[in-house]
């Protein structure tokens, strides 16, 4: 039988079925050109096998976790409904400010007394108006720049931790041609040694 | 051996009435594998970390969904897959500072730093399908069926991605393995 009938892919892999492995075995046993194959194969298996397993750097949350709701209400806070709730939030709190600052109706009419109280009345509305948006304004930059000074914070953080990374490396591989250096040193000497 | 108390099924079955304590054991049971599985996918161990917690959440959620309890782990990984797959995605789209795949130094000093820095490096080559397909297949032990539940795709694209996959880190990793046999 011709070699690329065998899959020798699957035959490492362990699919294959037991039905088939005699005839692939007994194939192996008389090809060297398969046998090479197979070794390749079994030694890509062996460097992939041999990788050990990453620790998580944390403990998931489990569901019974005080932690798990908050973020479970603050992944719906995140997504689509936030914009509704603070658009609703927003057209609450307007209507709110406008019922309170609306001046009272007016007595009926003495004229003159009326249209300065109704300036004052304005002036003050506006002035409020004006002071409450300030206010928000300020809070607003306030909000802003600590979020930015948190992002700088964070950026920092991960470039070091980057750099330590890049360190340590670093070092490891230092560490590798050193002891190659070595081993290459004593091997030079033991020759000369024995000439 | 390994025993086992409960078994995966019977966890799933009362996690599914509403036992919390059973899907905390679930969660105790697979969260490494999961981890390890969206943090060679993805490269980066805190975006693997919050992914993790997601296909969790998501599981915990969707868990009614689930009819037979033995699909559990196929299951667990499709969720992982969506999650992973929408994180590359997004990176396709907004490649930022954070993309680039970090080494895994832990892992490092526990092997001979040459060959494992060889293969993660040969790993990182491959296209996300080709390195999901080895994940699945050699690190996590699934079969070809079971891996074509997970990736959602016929038996065949399974082998080819897998297949593609083994040539090139036969490639990669040949010069080491050569050295080694010296």
């Amino acid at each position: 039988m011709n070699c690329s009938n065998f899959d020798w892919k699957a035959y490492v892999l362990g699919e294959t079925l037991a039905s088939e492995r005699p005839e692939l075995e007994s194939h192996l046993a008389a090809c060297a050109a398969c046998r090479e194959e197979v070794a390749r194969l079994g030694a890509v298996m062996a460097a992939l096998a041999a990788l050990p397993q990453a620790e998580p750097p944390r403990r998931l949350a489990f569901v019974s976790d005080k932690i798990f709701a908050p973020g479970f209400w603050g992944r719906l806070w995140n997504s689509a409904p936030r914009l509704g709730f603070a658009s609703a939030a927003l057209v609450a709190a307007a209507i709110l400010v406008h019922a309170f600052t609306r001046p009272a109706p007016a007595p009926p009419p003495s004229p003159p007394a009326v249209q300065l109280s109704e300036q004052r009345i304005q002036a003050e509305v506006a002035r409020r108006m004006e002071a409450l948006l300030d206010e928000k304004l300020r809070q607003m930059e306030a909000r802003q720049s600590r979020r930015t000074a948190e992002l700088v914070a964070a950026a920092a953080a991960r470039l070091e931790r980057r750099h330590q990374a890049q360190l340590l490396a670093v070092e490891e591989n230092l560490n590798l041609l050193r002891k190659r250096w070595g081993v290459l040193y004593t091997a030079s000497a033991e020759l000369g040694g024995t000439r | 051996m390994i025993f086992r108390e409960v078994e995966d099924p019977d966890l799933v079955a009362r996690a599914g009435k509403g036992d919390v304590d059973a899907f905390n054991v679930l969660v105790s049971r697979w969260e490494k594998r999961i981890f390890n599985y969206l943090f060679r996918l993805v490269g980066d161990r805190e975006a693997a970390l919050d992914l993790s917690q997601e296909v969790f959440l998501k599981a915990y959620l969707g868990l009614g969904k689930l009819q037979d309890g033995s699909r559990f782990a196929p299951w667990l990984f499709r969720i992982a897959h969506n999650e992973a797959f929408s994180l590359l995605r997004r990176r396709r789209f907004d490649p930022g500072p954070e993309t680039e795949p970090e080494p895994d130094h832990s892992a490092a000093a526990l092997l001979p730093v040459e060959l494992s820095l060889a293969v993660e490096q040969a790993l990182a080559r491959l296209s996300p399908e080709q390195r999901e397909a080895v994940l699945l297949k050699i690190f996590q032990g699934f079969k070809f069926e079971e891996m074509a539940q997970v990736l959602s795709c016929p038996v065949s694209t399974v082998k080819s991605r897998l297949y593609a996959a083994l040539d090139l880190l036969k490639e990669s990793l040949a010069p080491i393995n050569a050295r080694g046999a010296q």
